[in-house]
Formats: structure tokens, sequence, C-alpha cells
């Protein structure tokens, strides 16, 4: 299923290259990305997902090329709100628990529903370790934390940065299981990842990243 | 879901205040070490000096004014340094919110944590070197209106060091010509205020550079933040 | 139609282009500066007459001023090269305005010394805290934090960028500090000594001064041109140009 080329898409990336120090990093890059599709971005180690990821973010300027969100090129405040992104700094704060660290992130969204928080936190079988301190958790519950957000906070864009990393089997499961609510609910997602994946709601379109 | 449409900047404002200050809370051990710190170079004034009054006394608006600055110096290092670690920061440059904004609020945050205890045992550490009484009310004067200007200066300051590793050294360098006005203003008030002169036009001096920091350093603070972890 | 002027202007500041103009121009540049500095220094030591209440002591301005004038000149190229590379992210810009950081530096330091020397002469002090010299002394502060602030970077030209905004923080901070040191020599009632009075400079002191001044910019002109010519090479190293240039310099 191909969504029409005359809708403006979500993201579109045009020629979109990144050198550093002159090296470069990933070489001229074309995709689309519309609404209710998801998006693998594969490649080895030091094939710049990381770098792309933080360029899609709008945190780091690509070199050449553009990128369009819905048709305008992607700036700060166009997309912010509107793009989530869980990289390899999973953003929490160590002393502080679980549900504090939520709150802080629904707050910058200005919400401040703390009965959402118990939902999500139940729903990434974090149970329990509501208000242990986020230092004492495992690598994998930390991830969890993280997932947590995309619960509570809408947005049309996930971009994810190795998702799987440090989860179990269930854990895995669970990452399915958001993404295949989040694009059932007409949201993109763009994820990277050196393992296979089992992605159960149709084909995903794959960008491959060569060093 | 539709009241995130329009997200509430107070809301947002609150959430990093009450984060930050929580961590800084969690974690008052560090939260003393300036405390420490000043109360530790204060005391050597004396042995360096020696104990006679009437010298400490002429010293002591102007050592109490540089103890807490180099104190203030010494957490300035930490102010974003572990936001950039674990991520947050990528999180709040993401969120739907001005930048600046969240910047004055840690910023803030940072100077209730740091500074606050040292202006609250700034008359203790004044005690120390005989500053008279009657000067101390203009000491915390200056001190309200100097300590928020050196951090609002070392939260730009520190947001360009952003992307480096280790940058404490650099910081004092970068951060000397930026305090040299605020020191001289600072000083320059409760000098007045000793010799029984009027201290109000260097009290609204700084007064007038606090209103202005405060409105363009959280700007420059984002756009600094913005250049130094670019590429 | 000035058109060619901007186009001009742009296909300059490709790096290649400005590589061969710089390569181009370095050697006259650097020659009348030579030539001129040593007429200056001949004007200044020999021909002008002893100051009526100075003696020769005073000769130290035809050092010490022409590198005061450059030691702010120099900030203000640096600001404005570094104001183009932040707006427009020009790559010459930042290169040309990190290269102009250690050479400000040198005429700062060099300020300071003479200065210094002079005043030991003048006033018997090595240091007084008046409102130039401690401008001069946060100046070089600021020169300094600049190239900290670049090295401390492992990508050069977020360093630059970076760097670059520290500048033009600098840029508004001087005058301040200029303001400031002056207020509070008035509340300590310091040394009301002035280097450089109103008084009537002698027009056979006055020609050298302005010769210095004039070879210290083209030294300045330059030196900022070698520099710049060897940070596009390490920075362009990756590019079709440069390769063109080593294989081409190898065999030479």
């Amino acid at each position: 299923m191909t969504a029409s080329p005359s809708a403006t898409p979500l993201l579109e990336a045009r020629a979109l290259s990144f050198h550093r120090q002159d090296e470069p990093v990933f070489g001229p890059l074309d995709f689309r990305l519309e609404a209710g599709e998801l998006t693998l971005i594969e490649g080895d180690n030091g094939s710049g997902k990381t770098t792309l990821m933080r360029i899609l973010t709008g945190l780091l300027r690509p070199e050449e090329g553009e990128l369009l969100w819905r048709g305008q090129p992607l700036s700060w405040d166009r997309c912010s709100g509107e793009v989530l992104f869980l990289g390899h700094q999973l953003g929490l704060k160590t002393e502080l628990s679980p549900r504090e660290n939520l709150a802080f992130a629904i707050g910058l969204y200005g919400q401040h529903n703390l009965a959402r928080i118990n939902e999500a936190l139940t729903l990434v079988g974090l149970t329990g370790y509501e208000d242990e301190a986020v230092r004492k958790l495992s690598a994998g519950q930390k991830k969890r934390v993280a997932l947590a957000r995309l619960l509570l906070i809408p947005a049309s864009l996930w971009l994810l940065d190795e998702p799987y990393a440090n989860l179990d089997r269930t854990g895995i499961e669970l990452v399915n299981r958001l993404l295949e609510a989040h694009i059932a609910q007409g949201g993109a997602a763009l994820v990277t990842s050196h393992g296979a994946v089992q992605f159960h709601g149709g084909e995903p379109q794959r960008i491959r990243l060569h060093a | 879901m539709h009241e995130l449409r329009r997200p509430s900047l107070g809301h947002a404002c609150m959430a990093v205040l009450r984060r930050d200050l929580t961590l800084a809370w969690r974690q008052r051990g560090d939260m003393l070490l300036p405390v420490l710190y000043a109360l530790i170079v204060t005391s050597l004034f004396p042995f360096a000096l020696g104990p006679e009054d009437a010298l400490l006394r002429r010293i002591a608006g102007g050592a109490v004014l540089v103890t807490v600055l180099l104190a203030m110096l010494l957490a300035l290092d930490a102010m974003f340094r572990s936001d950039i670690e674990d991520g947050s920061l990528e999180q709040l440059m993401l969120a739907p919110q001005p930048l600046a904004v969240m910047m004055g609020m840690k910023i803030l945050a940072h100077w209730l944590a740091t500074a606050v205890p040292l202006i609250v045992i700034a008359p203790l550490l004044a005690g120390m070197l005989h500053l008279p009484a009657p000067v101390i009310p203009v000491l915390l004067l200056a001190l309200l209106l100097a300590t928020p200007l050196l951090s609002l200066f070392g939260g730009v300051l520190v947001a360009l060091t952003a992307g480096t590793r280790r940058s404490g050294m650099l910081l004092a360098l970068m951060l000397l010509p930026l305090c040299v006005p605020v020191v001289i203003f600072a000083a320059g008030a409760l000098a007045a205020a000793q010799e029984g002169l009027p201290w109000i036009a260097p009290i609204a001096w700084l007064g007038a550079a606090l209103v202005m920091a405060v409105v363009l350093a959280p700007l420059a603070c984002a756009a600094a933040l913005r250049i130094a972890l670019d590429s | 139609m000035a058109n060619w002027i901007p186009l001009w202007l742009h296909k300059l500041s490709s790096p290649p282009a400005f590589y061969r103009f710089a390569g181009a121009l370095r050697p006259w540049a650097i020659t009348l500066a030579l030539l001129l500095g040593l007429v200056a220094l001949y004007g200044g030591l020999v021909l002008a007459p002893p100051d009526y209440q100075q003696g020769d002591d005073y000769r130290i301005i035809f050092i010490h001023v022409p590198c005061a004038w450059m030691s702010l000149f120099i900030y203000g190229v640096m600001g404005v090269a570094a104001f183009i590379a932040l707006v427009w992210r020009i790559k010459l810009a930042e290169v040309v305005a990190m290269a102009s950081a250690p050479i400000g530096a040198c005429f700062t330091f060099i300020t300071l010394v003479t200065g210094s020397l002079w005043g030991e002469r003048m006033w018997g002090t090595w240091w007084t805290w008046d409102a130039r010299l401690t401008s001069e002394l946060v100046l070089l502060f600021l020169y300094l934090g600049v190239i900290g602030l670049y090295h401390s970077f492992e990508d050069r030209r977020q360093g630059a960028r970076t760097a670059a905004f520290l500048a033009l923080i600098g840029i508004v901070n001087v005058p301040i500090v200029h303001f400031s040191v002056n207020w509070w020599n008035t509340l300590h009632q310091g040394s009301t000594i002035r280097l450089l009075g109103p008084s009537s400079i002698a027009p056979s002191m006055i020609w050298p001064l302005l010769t210095m001044m004039a070879a210290t910019k083209l030294y300045y002109v330059a030196s900022l041109f070698g520099r710049t010519r060897t940070d596009l090479l390490a920075l362009e190293s990756g590019k079709d140009w440069v390769r063109q240039i080593a294989e081409t310099e190898g065999r030479a």
C-alpha cells in the first residue's frame, strides 16, 4: 500500500547528507514518511543511524539536502511538540523516581495528570517500582520508564533510536505493541535497529545506511 | 488529548523548577560544598593578612564578594552538565516550549540552590572579617543583585561549553571579563556604605544590569546551546 | 549597477578562491609591512625630536600605540567575522575569526608589556589600575577565552561557531568594562595620569606613528592570510582542490 505521491508527506528528505570534519557520515538520502507508516533505518555500527536521528529531531543541521516537515523546511519550532525522540540517553534523572521523571516529562507539555502516569507505568510493566529511584532500576527497566513517555505524550512522529536495546522478550513485544497502536492511530514512526524486528502491522519501509 | 494542543508555559516552568529543586535537595551534600568553600576561604584571610581589626574591616566587603563569586564559580560547571550527559537536555529542547524560558528556569533553580545558601551565610562571613554591622544590609542587597547576574552570565557560558568535555578552568577564564563590572559596582556600593557615602547609585546600576540580563541572558543561553550542540 | 561587488565577494568566500587570493597577496603584504615598519622605526627612533618632558622614553609609543590600536581593531574584525559566521554560516568567516584571535592576543600582550615598561619609566610603577590598562587586560582575557573555547572542541567548525558567539558577547563587554573601571577610578581617586593626553603632537612624531599603524595593519593582513590558508587546507582536506594543491606542490 503506497500513499498517493501528490499528498504532502509528514516528513520528506531530499538528497540529505551529512559530513563530519569533511568525512561523509551518510550519503545523499531520499525518503518520504507518511502518516500511519513505520520506517526502519538499518545499518551497521558507525553508519550514521544516530546522526540521522538527531538531524530528524532538528537537533543537528544537515550539511546538504533538504528536510521537509509537512511540506515546509524543518526547523526547531515547527515540529516541536509533534516529534517524540527516544535516544541512547534516555533523558531520565537517576535520582528521581519513575513517577517524578514522567511528571516532569508531561509537565513540559503542560500536563499534570498523575493518574495517567500510574496507568502508563502499569502498562510498561513497572508496577511496584513507581517510587523507586531510577538509579536502582535495571537497564531494561530504565528503558521501560522512557517508553512510558510514548504513552503519555501525544506526537505524530516517533523517532526511536535502538528501542529494543537492553530489553527482554516481553520488553521487545511491548515496543512492538506500542508501535502497532501508534501506527494504527495514524502516527508515523522511524526506528533504528541492527537486530531483527518482528513487526506484525504490515511490512515496514526500510532505509539502508552504508558507512 | 485536546488540552495538549496548547501546552501551558506556566506548567512547564513549574515542572522544570520543581524537578531541578528536587534534584538539588536529593543531593543537598553538593549544595553545602560551595558554602563550606566560602567559609574556608574567608577564614584564610585573617591568617594571611594578620588579625588586625582595622585592616580586616577595610577589606571585608570586597573579600566576601570575591569569596562568594569564587564559590559560585565552583558550582557553575554543574549547571547543565548532568542534563547533557543523561539526555534530558534533548528532551527539553524538543519540548513545545520556548527554550529560552526553560533555560531561564534552570538558571533560576541553579541560583536558588547555590547562591541563596551563600547569601544566607554572607552575614557570618562578613562578621568573621569584622564588617561593620550597618553595612551588612548593603552587602546583602549587593549580593542579591550580583549573584543572579553571575548565574545568568554563567548560564550563557556553560551553554557555550556544553559540547566540550572538561570546562572548569576555561569557564573561569571566560567568566572573569564578564564579572569585572559586577564586582566593581557591588564592591563600590559596599565601599561607599562603609565610608558613610550614598551607595544607591552603584546598586541602581546593578539593578539595571540585572533587568537587562534577565531578559537577554536566557535568550543568549538558548542560542549558545543550539550552537554548541549543533554538529 | 554595482552588482559585481557582492558577486565578487561571494566568489572570494569560496575556500579555493580565497586560498589563491591570499596566497597572491601575502608576499606583498609582508614586504610592505617590513618596509613601512623599518621606515617608521627610523622616523620614530632617530628623526623625531625627544619630548621636552619625557626625553627619549616616550619613543616606546611608536610600538605601544599602534599595537593598542591593533588590539582593538582585530577584535572588531573578529567580531564582524564572527557575526557573519553565525548568521550566514560562511566557512571562511569562521576561519578568519578564529585566525584573528591569536594575532589579536599577541598585539594585546605587546601593548600590555610596552605599556608596563613605559609606566615604570614615567610613574615608577609597572602596573596601575587605570581604565585603559585594565580594559586592555580584560581584552587579553577575552581573546584567551575565545582561543581556549575554540580549542576545547573536537569538531573545529563547531568550536569556531561557539567561540564566535563568545567573541560577540565580548564586544558588548569591552565598553562596559571600560565604563565601570572609569567609574571605579573616580570612586577611589586613583591616578589621574593619562597615557595619551590631548596635547598636540608634533608632526615629526605623527608621521612615524601613522606609518607604523599601516605597517601593523599590513602585518596583520599577512599573518591572517597565512593562518587562514593553512586552516582552510586543514578544514577542506577531503576536497578535490586541496588534493590538487598537495599533488602540484608535492611535485614541485
